[in-house]
């Protein structure tokens, strides 16, 4: 299934694979899932999200002692509060730039908004979920995925309906004199309690049910799926984990656009490290925020 | 050579002393006010001296020197308060009414225009009605321990000082803006008398109150520059978990309760019948290949 040298895709000639030295037998190419704009994207998102929830849920639980203990560490409720808004100014960059990238992929690229392969919710995704519910119970064979699996969709479209929800608001308490030319005081009220409920359920989703556990914690993925980094996967994998987007590919013949040579030697090894160290972050996080929502829901139950 | 070494010895010992004075010069300051505190601390330094009832409280008569040491009126006579107090077992006659004088009347013989502002303000209207629990200079000041009133320590006590009588006040005032980085340390955040006022605390009806509907635009503009009357109309005291609060902000409030709820729950039960049957499948072990 690897490609020739005569049909390499774009990325394999972009880091200049010399023609005659790459043969299927020399490289095992790799299934390339995310171009650079979007690791990127994922990354500004990924350093912007940890600054906002470290420097902001203190405020939510104010009478804690761990939010005492965290502003402490950060230096300050001022200080805090400065981080949050630089980190709230590259949500917007990176917001941006995704809206820019949705603008050339409609007027460019044409592309497919719904239908196959796109991140779109579709019919096909709530059989998934059936499905996914009686593979669970053994009750059926697990559910072949497209190009975006269901959780990942919901991943996207709750980060992008979020952002808005939490930047509107968040804008609205940043420039409260601004703010009230225009809407009543009350709003400045409703944006506190929006911004910092959001705020829990992003972190909820983010941080443990939804993306943590698929990206880290999900059999077959444990410790960590680093596609996100890398970009590419290697071919196999893809074609388990995404039957119906590889099948498609190689019944329309267009597979080897996205065969690419994978990262290797010393940028290979410094990303490797760099993966372990977020895995741990990662997973220490996720371990902090259950042991989290269980003290939340006793306090919240009353038992302590 | 020399010279310069004796200048440089000499330096140092100036340094060093200044140093030493200025470690000592809370307790000493205490030495330097007029002899008669001496004669005070005669006895009142003692501590087998036992306690006196104030205000319904077993309270020492043993003074702690240390805090009055580093108070703002650590240099002033003991009777500048205790008017009329003398050197020897004080009488019945010296002593009636010392509460008072104490706590506020000997206030004014300094403090004259904060007397006056406070004289017309709600709790000082309230303050001689018996039983009122109106507080009087000394309950937000302290009596021995006075601090500068723009020091961080003070300002942190100023929210706990207010919440013994406006305790659902303070706990409202915690859960927006400025309470919660009040909370957390930032002495800067506005607290209850930056907006009610310290001395001329008036309730929101009345027109020349800090809070009422005529002045408090101008009161949030202190702080926010072009506040205009909508800016004022935000609610400093809101409990968003309760619908008589705010019943349009518990709306808000009580809609994420249940998103989150749901949301929660449904990754929940995902993850672990996922991770189960993961288990079950061996995929855990088997790795991707």
């Amino acid at each position: 299934m690897a490609g020739t040298e005569a049909s390499l895709g774009r990325d394999a000639r972009e880091r200049r694979i010399p023609a005659g030295v790459t043969t299927p037998g020399s490289v095992r190419l790799e299934y390339k899932r995310f171009n650079a704009f979007h690791r990127w994207m994922h990354f500004f998102t990924m350093t912007s999200f940890t600054v906002l929830v470290f420097t902001g849920m203190p405020l939510k639980y104010k009478d804690t002692g761990w939010a005492q203990f965290s502003m402490d560490l950060i230096g300050g409720v001022q200080t805090a509060g400065i981080l949050h808004r630089l980190a709230a100014l590259v949500t917007v960059f990176y917001f941006v730039c995704e809206l820019g990238y949705l603008a050339w992929y409609v007027i460019v690229r044409r592309g497919p908004l719904w239908g196959p392969g796109t991140i779109t919710p579709g019919k096909k995704d709530w059989e998934d979920i059936k499905g996914m519910f009686r593979w669970f119970l053994g009750r059926g064979p697990h559910p072949k995925f497209d190009r975006f699996t269901y959780w990942e969709k919901f991943d996207f479209w709750s980060l992008a309906g979020g952002t808005v929800i939490i930047g509107a608001t968040g804008f609205m308490m940043w420039f409260p004199v601004q703010t009230t030319k225009l809407l009543p005081g009350i709003f400045l009220n409703i944006a506190i309690v929006v911004h910092s409920s959001e705020a829990l359920l992003a972190v909820g989703v983010i941080f443990i049910f939804v993306h943590f556990f698929s990206a880290h914690l999900k059999p077959g993925t444990f410790p960590m799926d680093k596609v996100i980094f890398d970009g590419s996967l290697p071919v196999g994998h893809y074609a388990e984990e995404r039957p119906v987007e590889y099948e498609r590919r190689v019944a329309a013949g267009t597979l080897e656009q996205v065969l690419v040579e994978p990262w290797e030697g010393a940028k290979g090894a410094v990303a490797t490290v760099i993966w372990w160290a977020i895995t741990a972050i990662a997973l220490g996080g996720a371990f902090g925020f259950g042991v989290f929502l269980v003290w939340v829901t006793l306090h919240w139950i009353g038992v302590i | 050579m020399t010279r310069l070494r004796r200048i440089l010895a000499f330096g140092l010992a100036v340094a060093l002393a200044a140093l030493l004075a200025w470690v000592m010069l809370p307790s000493s300051a205490f030495a330097q006010a007029s002899d008669q505190n001496g004669r005070c601390l005669a006895c009142h330094q003692r501590t087998d001296l036992g306690s006196t009832v104030v205000e319904g409280r077993a309270t020492t008569l043993t003074i702690d020197t240390d805090a009055w040491g580093h108070s703002m009126h650590s240099r002033l006579d003991c009777t500048s308060c205790h008017l009329g107090f003398k050197a020897a077992t004080h009488t019945p006659a010296e002593t009636q009414g010392w509460l008072q004088t104490a706590k506020l009347d000997a206030c004014a013989n300094c403090h004259a225009r904060e007397f006056t502002m406070y004289r017309g303000s709600f709790h000082g209207k309230l303050v001689m009605r018996a039983g009122s629990g109106a507080p009087a200079c000394a309950d937000c000041h302290g009596s021995h321990a006075i601090l500068n009133v723009t020091t961080a320590q003070f300002r942190r006590s100023i929210l706990d000082m207010c919440g013994r009588c406006h305790g659902g006040r303070s706990s409202t005032y915690l859960d927006m803006y400025h309470g919660k980085a009040f909370k957390l340390g930032d002495t800067k955040a506005a607290v209850c008398t930056d907006c009610h006022g310290a001395h001329k605390i008036l309730p929101a009806c009345d027109p020349a109150s800090l809070v009422s509907k005529q002045n408090i635009g101008g009161t949030c503009a202190g702080c926010h520059p072009g506040a205009n009357a909508n800016f004022a109309t935000y609610e400093v005291h809101i409990d968003p978990s309760s619908p008589r609060s705010s019943f349009v902000v518990w709306l808000f409030y009580a809609t994420y309760v249940l998103l989150i709820s749901v949301v929660f729950t449904f990754g929940a039960v995902h993850s672990v019948l996922y991770f189960y049957r993961g288990r079950k499948e061996g995929m855990y072990h088997r790795g991707r290949h």
